[in-house]
């Protein structure tokens, strides 16, 4: 049998998800994280949410050759124009793939895309020039390069009032302290990419090629190392002082865009719908697509204002009653709902259903 | 204070190397100075103490993003926190907050680029320029590296800046090159420090092999024997990354590719590597070329030759920086030669590509006036690529007062003369590389440069008789990466804890 690389079986895990229902774009748009309240929405209905923007770069050619791939492989049949359902050769084969390969447990990409990208820019540079501290060493060359970075890590290590021996065993029994409670996975990988005194870090292919894995099953396990590590130290702030510090600023409104945030704190102000697309110089289909994704993603977020109690039973009722959740089918059971109070039911469902 | 007390106080070096001395006392003076010194000798040392001794901020045009980046980064290491380069690593609002308090700087590095916008220019108008350094200077030339519209105007900006005191460095510049420069930079009077270009340490050999595959086995042989650390130069990414695979797989387990369409970090993370002899070799595009500083390197192995003799001199100027005995080889199998035609012929657009220009311009009349934001609109139908686009743009903007058929026309010759110039400069590489020809390589080499020969040399090239075991290396070649790792006593080992438990 043809080796498969993790990113096809990724993919095909993904078809198993949305049993054709949608079609392969849809998974594009999700490995890419695209902000979309279609994507975001898919994401949550189809229990996809850890893979959200895990594979921003990802292109098109590349997916259609993996899903052709596939096809001759008779793990997937189509369905429809670019709809694919996958058979039980390939539910077989995912089941097996799986069991050697399993996924992080603290994958979440929706949760963490953006904040993992930032908190591994801190934490290496952090690690770096902590580590060159206590080395008494001025003359390295920095592995990141950003100005804001580094004015960022200026404050940073200047807030933190701790001498440099102080600054450098209190990261390190941080990072044991969070790295050693895992356990499905192993912390090296994240280790081999640090940089400090007169060690440089691994790129993510060396590290790979060093634990003799696929580049994209890497990239996934550190993805979930840097996961597991922002959950622990949200959760436990108070454990993980230095690490809680570096994404401090970044955590109030990790899972929202900037934009449905600010549509959000003007909803707080009491604005309503029309107000804010007036205001903010949007449409109003735009500031429909926030408020879907607020209530996906704050869950004590109240929709009555917008569908009322009575309403949003019939809602429910037909999502439950209906196997698909297509909206169009939805809508014909609830004649007098439109579509955005129906998505806004279904988002406030969520995948607690 | 002497001046070699002034570069123990400010660089803790306790001598001048050829040439620097003569270049800084120069500019002291008050003189405008063209400096031609070898590469690695330290010209950057030149403008660096200079500026230390003038009063007001030295500000220096460097023709590449990462080489700006490069030499910042080597000031700061020095200690030096009034460095700003204007580049990608700043985010707009930082630019504009470094703009607005420019004289806070000492060291300011721009691309020719950035002197176009008014805005810059008229921040840097309101500063007492000290030093105004073109680093790289036979960019400017258009017989030198890749046209760059932008250096030709060098001049324009020199003179709106109030025609500053004016240094000019480049390694490799021809007679022909170096007038150019003068002539664009708008110098009347000035003094001229011309060193050779020869690098009497580096050994010059060119190996003729019967086919690809024969190059290929070659380069892994000459990997596994000879002495490290070394780059491989090829002209394209994907035969970068091919043979570093290759390499590998016959047992070079240190080695990696290094080109300019990989990600920032990985590229910062390897060439940190190879600085800190984590790596041995680098198989590498141009992109890793000006600007890596790296000591001890002991060969530069072409794969593909080069477009011309100066981006040869540049590339194999990374090796024996130390002064030390190394070695440069260029791999010659016949036909080798198409690539570079082929490149020279892909930088510039098409005729056919023009053709689509202009079409779409004459269709679309409104479309010339907002050419400048609609650029990626063009550029994209039209499939140029940054570098064309620029070339097209500089000529449909120059001469506004023509009709856009005969801006055409002109852009045609001059691209025509432009290829001349390239196929020209890719034969006199290649006649360099052909062995039947003509006697030592460096002596042809310095022909090229309009200098002659005069010392001995050991070991000096292929043809003068070269003993290549000397090059050869005294330990194994194979060392691989360290199969135990515990990840607690890393750690430990880069935060410098005695580890507990
Ligand atoms: N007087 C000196 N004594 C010792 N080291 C020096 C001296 N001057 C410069 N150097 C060192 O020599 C190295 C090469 O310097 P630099 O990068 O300026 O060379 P360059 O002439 O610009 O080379 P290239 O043509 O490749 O750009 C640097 O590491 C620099 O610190
Ligand atoms: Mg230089
Ligand atoms: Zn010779």
């Amino acid at each position: 049998m043809m080796k498969n690389s993790f990113l096809s079986m990724i993919i095909l895990y993904c078809l198993h998800k949305i049993n054709g229902e949608r079609t392969v774009y849809s998974i594009l748009h999700l490995l890419n994280g695209k902000k979309s309240s279609q994507t975001i929405q898919d994401a949550h209905f189809f229990h996809l949410t850890s893979f959200f923007c895990t594979f921003p770069l990802l292109k098109r050619v590349e997916l259609e050759m993996l899903i052709d791939l596939l096809k001759k492989q008779g793990f997937i049949s189509q369905y429809k124009e670019q709809s694919y359902y996958v058979t039980p050769v390939g539910v077989k084969r995912l089941s097996e793939y799986f069991k050697s390969n399993p996924i992080p447990a603290n994958l979440n990409g929706w949760k963490y895309h953006n904040l993992a990208v930032v908190f591994w820019e801190r934490l290496s540079l952090a690690v770096q020039v902590i580590s060159q501290l206590k080395n008494h060493n001025s003359k390295y060359l920095p592995i990141q390069k950003s100005k804001e970075l580094h004015q960022w890590l200026k404050d940073y290590l200047y807030k933190r009032k701790l001498s440099k021996d102080e600054l450098a065993d209190q990261l390190y029994d941080e990072l044991v302290g969070c790295l050693e409670t895992i356990d499905d996975l192993d912390p090296s990988i994240l280790v081999k990419r640090l940089t400090g005194y007169q060690i440089i870090g691994l790129t993510e292919s060396q590290a790979a090629d060093q634990f003799d894995m696929d580049v994209d099953a890497y990239h996934i396990q550190f993805l979930g190392l840097l996961h597991y590590m922002l959950e622990r130290v949200g959760t436990k702030q108070r454990d993980f002082p230095l690490l809680s510090y570096m994404i401090e600023d970044k955590k109030r409104d990790a899972s929202l865009t900037e934009s449905s945030h600010r549509t959000l704190n003007l909803l707080q102000s009491g604005y309503t719908l029309d107000e804010i697309a007036h205001m903010r110089n949007l449409k109003k289909n735009t500031i429909e697509d926030h408020l879907v994704e607020i209530a996906l993603n704050i869950p004590y977020f109240d929709v009555s204002a917008f569908v009322n109690l009575d309403k949003q039973q019939k809602i429910k009722k037909a999502i439950n009653s209906v196997t698909s959740k297509q909206l169009k089918h939805i809508r014909e059971l609830v004649p007098d709902a439109d579509y955005f109070e129906i998505r806004l039911v279904l988002a406030q469902g969520g995948e607690k259903k | 204070m002497k001046l070699e007390e002034h570069l123990k106080q400010y660089f803790n070096y306790t001598a001048f190397r050829t040439g620097q001395k003569e270049v800084i006392s120069s500019i002291l003076d008050g003189n405008h100075t063209v400096a031609m010194l070898p590469t690695g000798t330290g010209k950057s040392l030149c403008y660096q103490l200079s500026g230390y001794l003038l009063n007001g901020p030295v500000v220096i045009i460097s023709p590449l993003l990462s080489l700006m980046q490069d030499q910042t980064e080597q000031l700061m290491m020095n200690g030096e926190k009034r460095v700003i380069a204007f580049n990608s690593f700043l985010t707009s609002m930082e630019k504009n907050q470094a703009l607005s308090q420019l004289d806070t700087y000492k060291f300011i590095f721009l691309s020719p680029e950035m002197l176009k916008s008014d805005f810059i220019l008229n921040r840097l108008k309101e500063l007492q320029i000290a030093l105004f350094v073109i680093d790289e200077a036979h960019c400017i030339s258009q017989w030198g590296y890749d046209f760059r519209p932008d250096y030709l105007r060098l001049g324009d900006f020199r003179r709106e800046l109030g025609n500053p005191l004016t240094l000019a460095l480049t390694a490799t510049a021809t007679q022909e090159v170096k007038e150019e420069v003068i002539s664009s930079l708008g110098l009347i009077k000035w003094n001229e420090y011309i060193y050779s270009v020869d690098r009497p340490n580096i050994a010059l050999a060119v190996e003729v092999v019967d086919s690809y595959q024969d190059k290929s086995d070659r380069l892994v042989e000459l990997v596994q024997t000879l002495e490290g650390p070394g780059i491989v130069y090829f002209s394209s990414k994907k035969m970068a990354e091919k043979m570093a695979i290759q390499l590998k797989r016959y047992g070079t387990n240190r080695v990696m590719a290094y080109h300019g369409g990989m990600e920032q970090e990985n590229r910062v993370l390897i060439q940190q590597q190879f600085l800190h002899d984590q790596l041995d070799v680098i198989c590498a595009t141009s992109a890793f070329g000006m600007g890596i500083n790296k000591e001890n390197i002991r060969y530069v192995i072409h794969f593909h030759m080069p477009l011309q003799l100066e981006s040869y001199l540049q590339e194999i100027g990374r090796a024996g920086r130390d002064g030390l005995k190394s070695i440069a080889l260029l791999l010659y199998s016949p036909g080798d030669e198409q690539l570079p035609y082929q490149l020279a012929e892909g930088e510039l657009p098409s005729k056919e590509q023009l053709d689509f220009v202009y079409r779409l311009l004459e269709e679309n009349k409104d479309l010339i006036k907002d050419l400048a934001e609609r650029d990626n609109e063009v550029r994209s139908l039209s499939g140029l690529t940054e570098i064309q686009w620029r070339l097209v743009e500089d000529y449909l903007f120059r001469n506004t007062d023509k009709p856009v058929q005969q801006r055409f026309e002109q852009l045609k010759d001059f691209i025509n003369e432009r290829l001349q110039v390239k196929r020209k400069k890719i034969n006199e590489m290649l006649i360099w590389t052909q062995t039947q020809l003509n006697g030592c390589r460096r002596k042809n080499i310095l022909k090229y440069f309009e200098e002659d020969k005069t010392i001995e040399i050991n070991d000096c090239c292929d043809q003068c008789g070269i003993d290549l075991t000397v090059f050869y290396s005294k330990t194994d070649n194979h060392k691989s990466a360290d199969n135990f790792f515990d990840w607690k006593k890393h750690l430990a080992k880069i935060l410098l804890v005695s580890e507990r438990d």
